[in-house]
C-alpha cells in the first residue's frame, strides 16, 4: 500500500475544525493506490455567470487575473436578436477600451438541413491579421427568426495576466446558421500583447443577443 | 435604453455607445450582399477542389461530373440580392 506522509499546518477554526488545507501532503512513498480526498484534484472554478436579456454585449471586467493560468468561456443556447455573428475581444484596461491587436485563424464544417450541402473550408473572412476589430466566433449569420436557433460553444484564453508572452485562445462553437445549416466553427489565434488582458467582451456583429448564458470558469 | 451586461449588471449605453453601435450596425448591413458572395464563392471552391482530382490529366471527367462542375462554376450567376444567395439550390454531386 505505502505510505503518504504529510505535514501539519496551523490551520484549524477556534472551533476546533480543520480548514481545507490543514493537511498538505508531502511525500509518496511506493503508494499503488491513494485513498479519495488524499490529493488535491484541478478543476474548474465557476467564477461568473451572465444570462443576457437584450443586450448590446456581455463583459466580464473582474475576475481575470494571474490567479488561474487559463479561463473557460462557455456559451449555452445564445440567440440573437437579428442574423447577425457572435464576437469577443479583449481589453488591457479593465474593459474601457476592446480592442487588443490579434491575428487569428477560422474553419468550419457545415451541413445544411436539407442535406445539400455539406462542406469543410477555411474561412479568409472570417480571420484577421494583427487587427483590432472584433473576432469571430461563429462562420455564417446565426438564424434569428427560428425561435430555437441558437449557438453554443466554448472558448479557451490562456494566460492573460502573462506580460511575458502573447495570448493564445482557442474556440469551438456550433450554431443554427441562416439557411438552414449546422455550423461547427474553429477560431484561434494570439492577441499580439504583452500587457495583461484583464477584461472580455461578446457581442454580436448586428443587434442584441436576446437570450442565453455566458459562463466563465478558472482552470486550475 | 439601450443597455450592456457588465459582470451581470445591466448597464445603460452612453449616448457615445449607442452612435458607435449604429455605426457598426450600419456597415455590417452595408456588407451584407458582399459577405454573402464570399461565403457562397468559398464554399463553391471547396466543392470545385473536392472533385479536382476528378479533373486530373490522366482520368476522363463523366459528362455528370462535368456538369455537376460547370453547375458549380456558374452558380453565383445573376445573384444580386442576400434573399437569393441565401435561396440557391447547390448541385446535387453524382
Amino acid at each position: 500500500m505505502g505510505t503518504i506522509t504529510r505535514t501539519f499546518a496551523n490551520n484549524i477554526t477556534t472551533s476546533g475544525v480543520f480548514k481545507p488545507n490543514a493537511f498538505n501532503n508531502a511525500s509518496f512513498d511506493n503508494v499503488t493506490a491513494v485513498p479519495s480526498g488524499a490529493i488535491e484534484s484541478g478543476g474548474m472554478v465557476l467564477l461568473s455567470t451572465q444570462t443576457a436579456s437584450g443586450d448590446a454585449s456581455i463583459s466580464f471586467t473582474s475576475g481575470i487575473d494571474s490567479t488561474y493560468k487559463e479561463y473557460m468561456f462557455i456559451f449555452n443556447n445564445i440567440h440573437p436578436a437579428s442574423n447577425s455573428n457572435l464576437q469577443f475581444q479583449t481589453s488591457t484596461d479593465g474593459g474601457s477600451n476592446y480592442g487588443v491587436t490579434a491575428t487569428t485563424t477560422f474553419f468550419y464544417a457545415s451541413h445544411q438541413e436539407n442535406d445539400g450541402e455539406a462542406i469543410l473550408a477555411y474561412k479568409t473572412n472570417r480571420d484577421q491579421a494583427q487587427s483590432t476589430d472584433f473576432i469571430y466566433l461563429t462562420g455564417d449569420n446565426m438564424e434569428a427568426s427560428a425561435s430555437d436557433a441558437s449557438v453554443s460553444g466554448y472558448l479557451h484564453l490562456f494566460e492573460p495576466s502573462s506580460t511575458t508572452f502573447v495570448k493564445h485562445y482557442m474556440s469551438n462553437t456550433d450554431h443554427v446558421a441562416d439557411g438552414p445549416y449546422q455550423q461547427n466553427n474553429y477560431s484561434a489565434g494570439y492577441f499580439n500583447t504583452t500587457s495583461a488582458i484583464n477584461a472580455v467582451q461578446f457581442k454580436t456583429t448586428s443587434g442584441n443577443i436576446d437570450a442565453g448564458t455566458i459562463q466563465m470558469f478558472g482552470i486550475l | 435604453m439601450p443597455h450592456k451586461l457588465v459582470n451581470g449588471i445591466k448597464v445603460e449605453l452612453t449616448a457615445e455607445e449607442i452612435a458607435a453601435r449604429a455605426a457598426e450596425e450600419a456597415a455590417w448591413n452595408a456588407g451584407a450582399f458582399d459577405r454573402a458572395m464570399s461565403s457562397l464563392r468559398q464554399k463553391r471552391d471547396a466543392l470545385l477542389k473536392s472533385t479536382d482530382y476528378l479533373a486530373l490529366s490522366d482520368n476522363t471527367l463523366s459528362a455528370e461530373m462535368t456538369t455537376y462542375r460547370q453547375a458549380l462554376r456558374d452558380i453565383t450567376n445573376g445573384l444580386t440580392t442576400v434573399e437569393q444567395v441565401n435561396a440557391i439550390t447547390w448541385p446535387t454531386k453524382p
